[in-house]
């Protein structure tokens, strides 16, 4: 009996959760799978994070460069710390011996790197949110199961017990899911914050 | 020669006693829960308050002696003493306070409540609160007209700006705007309403006395992508005659002709611009950007930024003191 009650208030407050979730949020309507409260920008585009000089070929080339190629990669891994990453972009183009052309290459890099990052971060996101979405009618049907079985005479204890059970996990899962999406809405911002800085030492550098 | 002496005198003793431009600005950071304080005279923050969590929007007393913060997740409003620059009280707002908007005596507030889809009225002299308007779904933009008879309320989700009547305290109209208006603002004599549509990429102008939308403003930027487009925060000068929209990723502010609504410009700021106050003499307006971190200071007249301040984490509002 007690194990029921428990099941009825978590399906309450999910359902709860669920509604005001969905109120909570000004759909993009062209985005309809996008779960995070920051308007979503599906790439970032040269112009929002670079006022140096033209790209040029650089888009293409970049990934030529072995020497590039390395430090973009080390650039883009967010667990370096942003004043560190500045601090080797410095240093690389003191050393190099046509500072134009190896800042152009090394945005370039990060750019593409970053950028595609983003995307699949922001991917992950959406495939979450209609995994989510599944989950709230999984929960409903199995709501709906277990409250007609409940009121069977006789009742059948046993299948009461397992779909109970079941209907916490999935409650348990979802609330988990919801927890985690909220967090990574912040990466696709960290990463335009990253894209923006890295290329503001690098235009810095070019002046 | 000894009269232009004195009179060099008497102006370099002037321009003394007056700097050009002394103001204080007061930034909200929405992430870092603290206020920075900026001396416009040195470009720099002189103190960094201590605040509730999440706060938004921010903005002084009309008789200039107390900062206001809405502190959402605290589900108050704070008010900062100007003079002391510490927390002195604290306003009864309901849930989820985000923007807020004074009548022209500095005596009633109205604050939009994100989460009960409600305005709260409150009185300021008393502190307390007085009554509650039910609007739209995510209310979030708020002004008055320049006559004080108009309260104007934007809700995210139902994408209206609603008139509420500041008599009877009732919607008197809806009008519907592009997807999730965020700021409103009207020009000083009350011809035009001006509403920000985030995600729609647009902002409405709306005739007060038809309240219908009569133009939109749009925004095309080349080289970007029409999503990174979100106009926010809006700023107009006191002739209605030059007009500044954040467009917040797209990390431009548009600069638009008053009387034709044409973009006459974008200027370069920092990440996310969203929201923005002129100094008093309108020489410099001041833009948050949430996500570089920092305000850009914006030389109006020669509409050129001329400076960037590093504040608090994920900056969100600004009000600077009218002297």
């Amino acid at each position: 009996m007690k194990s029921q009650m428990v099941w009825r208030i978590t399906i309450s407050a999910l359902f709860a959760v669920a509604l005001s979730n969905r109120t909570a949020l000004a759909a993009d309507p062209r985005y309809p799978d996008w779960p995070c409260a920051q308007a979503k920008v599906p790439e970032i585009s040269l112009a929002q994070v670079w006022a140096g000089p033209p790209l040029d070929d650089a888009g293409s080339k970049w990934k030529d460069d072995p020497k590039i190629n390395a430090l973009v990669t080390r650039l883009s891994a967010r667990r370096i710390p942003l004043e560190e990453a500045q601090k080797e972009i410095t240093e690389f183009l003191s050393s190099a011996a046509d500072k134009a052309t190896a800042g152009r290459l090394l945005f370039a890099g990060l750019f593409d790197t970053l950028n595609a990052q983003r995307a699949s971060v922001m991917n992950g996101l959406e495939r979450v949110m209609r995994k989510q979405r599944n989950a709230v009618e999984k929960i409903r049907s199995d709501t709906l199961e277990l409250q007609a079985l409940q009121g069977a005479t006789p009742p059948d204890q046993p299948k009461i017990d397992e779909l109970g059970n079941q209907l916490v996990w999935e409650t348990r899962i979802f609330e988990d899911r919801r927890r985690v999406v909220k967090f990574v809405c912040d990466v696709p911002t960290a990463i335009d914050q990253r894209l923006f800085a890295l290329g503001r030492t690098i235009q810095q550098e070019l002046e | 020669m000894w009269r232009r002496c004195l009179l060099t005198g008497v102006s370099a003793w002037l321009a003394a006693i007056t700097p050009a431009s002394a103001f204080i600005a007061y930034v909200s950071n929405e992430k870092s829960n603290t206020v920075s304080v900026i001396d416009t005279d040195s470009w720099t923050v002189t103190r960094t308050i201590k605040v509730g969590q999440r706060p938004r929007g921010i903005e002084f007393t009309r008789d200039g002696k107390f900062v206001m913060v809405a502190v959402g997740d605290d589900d108050t409003i704070q008010v900062i003493d100007a003079k002391t620059q510490q927390i002195v009280d604290t306003l009864p707002s309901g849930p989820d306070p985000e923007l807020f908007a004074q009548d022209a005596a500095g005596k009633i507030m109205y604050v939009a409540n994100e989460n009960d889809n409600t305005v709260t009225v409150i009185d300021l002299e008393k502190r307390a609160r007085i009554g509650d308007i039910q609007v739209g779904v995510e209310p979030e933009g708020m002004t008055i007209s320049p006559d004080g008879k108009m309260l104007i309320n934007t809700s995210e989700t139902t994408n209206m700006a609603h008139f509420i009547d500041t008599a009877t305290r009732q919607i008197v109209a809806n009008v519907l705007v592009d997807a999730r208006p965020r700021f409103a603002e009207f020009k000083r004599d009350g011809s035009e309403l001006w509403v920000s549509s985030e995600i729609g990429g647009t902002v409405s102008i709306i005739d007060p006395v038809k309240r219908e939308v009569t133009g939109k403003i749009t925004f095309d930027i080349p080289g970007l992508r029409r999503e990174a487009i979100q106009p926010v925060g809006i700023g107009m000068t006191k002739d209605g005659k030059t007009a500044f929209i954040a467009l917040g990723p797209a990390n431009r502010i548009a600069v638009v002709d008053g009387a034709s609504h044409k973009v006459t410009k974008y200027l370069l700021v920092g990440q996310r611009v969203w929201h923005m106050d002129f100094t008093p003499d309108e020489k410099y307006l001041l833009v948050t950007n949430g996500v570089s971190n920092d305000v850009s200071v914006i030389d109006v007249a020669a509409q050129k930024v001329i400076k960037t301040i590093q504040v608090g984490e994920l900056p969100w509002g600004i009000t600077i003191a009218k002297p």
